[in-house]
């Protein structure tokens, strides 16, 4: 310590008379320094100058320089398996945007519906949503987070609350999770995780994003008021071909109990789907699909559902929205059951018979669009019941507004017959449950980012 | 089931051919999200590259719809150019569907025009919905502007050249050729709108500010209440008394957007509603960049006058 300050009082004195002779200005100094304010002054004349000339007519377009390079990615060589295999570091990617930017966007969807609908049909929980009759509800309130993972693989991330039961507390749980791997070779990609699957037209768009109010009945029938989530692994194939075809091949536990429920990937589920799609000029559109999906019961028992999707749309050039849109998808349903058979009478069932049933359903939807704010349709619906005899058919005009591309209302009136053989309880006091009239009513909002809607 | 499976692939072998285009396998394939993109690397990429846009010049490039007729345009891409600046954000969904991995977000083949634009319009404060369908990142609408051209067409060349590297000079002569009659057809666009520097002018929806700045007019409101919201009556009862004020002879409206009205305000106003090319073909006769600024100057001029 005592050597630094012995050093540091050295380098001052030997500095002082430096520094004393440079604070001593000559005459020569001063006219020296207003000779260089009279330049820089002339210069700062002179770069103004150009710039009112500047200014004063449009510049034209030249070479110019180039932009930064800089933030360009390096050309890659192929990525081979061993790429995707290597460990990575997703987290290091922060360091490269800016603070504050997040590396993945937020969105949340609101979902709001209700109905009104007769007493009767409130007791027998024959409405179009089950046990919630008469009532003005959250359906659905969704968060979804999405964006790449890295530069190889994106993920989505969907948590949905809504009140599942009357009048109690909202449900909070996972929709969907899943990762896509989108650097596979031959036009592959690889999703794993917890989805909708893609299996027809409809069962992948969620309740908000739904053309109608609630979900087509054949849908509901076949594979439960949600619809067909799973988890596990779905490929698509889009070969290289002048017309385009997506195919799409799935493993998965089969956790819907509507349809499936084995929960194993002993017995897993499969899911299959091809789709194509034709342009006829500009204007008309037409998407055409077939799917199935194959696996057991809890029961045990194979169950497979076929399903054909077919959706139309007009868009006068240059439209902002179709002109009118037709959708319809019809699904089979081939079931093995277990029927127990009581032969001594002592209340037991003692043997077990095998019994395939076929049942089918079909809906198909129709919107006009004449103005951006406002469209207005009707849907049909004719299902049978995958395990109950009988059948339902139902009608269902609607009306909707969008004040602007976030937020949209919606008001229908459905009309639904069922057949007397139909569940217990709508035929209670008297069948009456059995026609219902309803009143369905829908607010949904978009907060932050929505993806683009597919055709 | 057999034949449900039969009599879909007998429908997709009928359906196929009437697909079929006519690709030339040496080229570079490249895939534009709007026509203006298609425009210039139809200039800066010659007979070396096959160029498809997604969206037409008759559409709105904010929201399109993703048919997957898109997807089989980018399946068979090596390159794809988007605008960037989040006009063009829904080309991401027809991306994940088209399962090629040359145009994923960061990979060699993607490339995003508005690299090294200066951006107008970017908010200086926090944005939400109720000032509309605002952009975050700043106006987009900047490739229909001559002085951004040479920008635009070096992020090209240099994108081009990441495929085909032997090519570089060949791309970059090219672009001066461009660039050269570029600057010849802006001489004339510059002496055409002279006589009306300074002139005010009402848009339809917020997307010719570049273009504004650059021939010296200036854009006294816009149509639309907020971006992307249609005009409320009390909006377009301020607008019309706003035009007849400052004697504003102009309503600048695109052909995707509600051409009727903006007739209607611009006739109350005592002014003169003008349909510009607000993409590449947005109008008819104009096929190439220089066509599409020629018809938006001429018609300007014209009714400025």
């Amino acid at each position: 310590m005592r050597a630094l300050t012995l050093v540091l009082i050295l380098s001052l004195v030997a500095l002082s008379p430096v520094a004393a002779a440079a604070q001593a200005p000559t005459a020569d100094d001063a006219a020296a320094l207003r000779r260089e304010i009279e330049q820089l002054q002339k210069q700062l004349e002179s770069v103004t100058d150009r710039l009112k000339r500047l200014e004063a007519q449009p510049p034209a377009p030249s070479p110019g320089a180039p932009p930064p390079t800089a933030q360009q990615p390096a050309p890659q060589p192929g990525i081979s398996p061993l790429d995707i295999a290597r460990p990575r570091q997703p987290f290091g990617l922060y360091q490269q945007r800016g603070a504050g930017q997040l590396l993945f966007d937020i969105g949340i969807a609101g979902d709001f519906v209700g109905n009104l609908t007769g007493r009767n049909i409130e007791k027998a929980g024959g409405g179009s949503f089950p046990g919630q009759e008469n009532r003005f509800f959250p359906r659905e309130i969704e968060l979804s987070l999405f964006g790449q993972i890295d530069p190889y693989a994106s993920a989505v991330v969907r948590i949905e609350a809504g009140e599942e039961q009357r009048a109690s507390d909202v449900t909070v749980k996972l929709a969907e999770a899943y990762l896509t791997l989108l650097t596979l070779p031959f036009g592959t990609q690889l999703r794993m995780g917890q989805m909708r699957n893609r299996f027809g037209w409809s069962n992948e768009v969620h309740e908000h994003d739904l053309p109608w109010v609630d979900r087509p009945n054949v849908m509901r029938n076949f594979l439960g008021d949600e619809g067909l989530q799973e988890k596990g692994f779905e490929a698509t194939f889009v070969p290289d071909l002048p017309f385009y075809v997506e195919a799409l091949g799935g493993v998965f536990n089969g956790d819907n109990d509507t349809a499936f429920g084995r929960s194993s990937l002993e017995n897993p589920l499969f899911t299959g789907r091809v789709r194509t799609f034709l342009e006829l000029g500009t204007d008309h559109a037409l998407q055409l699909g077939m799917s199935v999906a194959s696996g057991q019961t809890s029961e045990d028992r194979p169950s497979t559902i076929l399903g054909w999707e077919g959706r139309y749309k007009y868009r006068p050039d240059g439209w902002l929205h179709p002109l009118v849109t037709v959708t319809g998808e019809a699904l089979y349903s081939i079931r093995q059951f277990n029927v127990g058979a009581d032969t001594n009478g002592d209340g037991v069932l003692d043997t077990f018979e095998r019994r395939n049933k076929n049942r089918w359903g079909w809906y198909l939807g129709g919107e006009i669009q004449p103005w951006r704010l406002v469209a207005g349709g009707v849907r049909y619906d004719w299902s049978q019941y995958p395990q109950n005899p009988g059948m339902e058919w139902a009608v269902e005009p609607y009306i909707s507004f969008w004040p602007s591309e976030f937020l949209r209302f919606r008001l229908a009136y459905k009309h639904t017959e069922r057949t007397t053989q139909t569940r217990e309880a709508f035929n209670l006091n008297g069948g009456s449950a059995r026609t219902v009239d309803e009143l369905l009513f829908q607010a949904s909002f978009i907060l932050g980012a929505h993806p683009a809607h597919p055709f | 089931m057999r034949t449900a499976l039969i009599v879909f692939a007998a429908a997709l072998a009928v359906v196929g051919p009437l697909h079929a285009p006519a690709v030339a396998k040496d080229k570079i394939r490249v895939v534009t999200t709007i026509p203006d993109l298609k425009a210039l690397t139809d200039e800066v990429g010659g007979d070396l590259v096959d160029v498809e846009s997604l969206a037409r010049g008759t559409q709105n490039a904010h929201e399109l719809e993703i048919r997957p007729s898109l997807m089989l345009k980018l399946r068979r891409a090596d390159l794809l150019i988007e605008n960037g600046l989040e006009l063009d954000s829904w080309a991401e969904v027809a991306v994940q569907g088209a399962n090629n991995p040359k145009i994923i977000r960061g990979a060699p083949g993607r490339i995003d025009a508005s690299r090294g634009i200066q951006v107008l319009d970017v908010p200086a404060a926090r944005v939400d919905r109720s000032m509309g369908d605002v952009h975050p990142l700043g106006n987009p609408h900047y490739s229909l502007d001559p002085g951004q051209a040479p920008i635009i067409t070096q992020n090209i060349v240099d994108g081009l050249a990441r495929l085909a590297p032997d090519e570089r000079a060949a791309f970059e002569k090219n672009r001066q050729a461009f660039l050269a009659r570029l600057n010849e057809a802006m001489a004339r666009w510059a002496q055409t709108l002279e006589p009306v520097k300074g002139a005010k002018v009402v848009v339809y929806h917020p997307q010719w500010i570049y273009v504004l700045n650059r021939f010296g007019l200036v854009q006294a409101a816009t149509l639309e209440d907020r971006p992307g919201i249609p005009a409320s009556p009390a909006h377009l009862t301020r607008i019309i008394r706003q035009m007849k004020e400052e004697r504003i002879k102009v309503l600048i409206v695109e052909p995707w957007n509600d051409v009727k009205l903006a007739t209607r305000v611009a006739d109350e106003a005592g002014a003169k509603a003008v349909v510009l090319a607000s993409m590449v073909g947005g109008v008819k006769g104009t096929d190439s960049y220089i066509a599409a600024l020629d018809h938006n100057v001429n018609a300007l001029a014209q009714a400025l006058r």
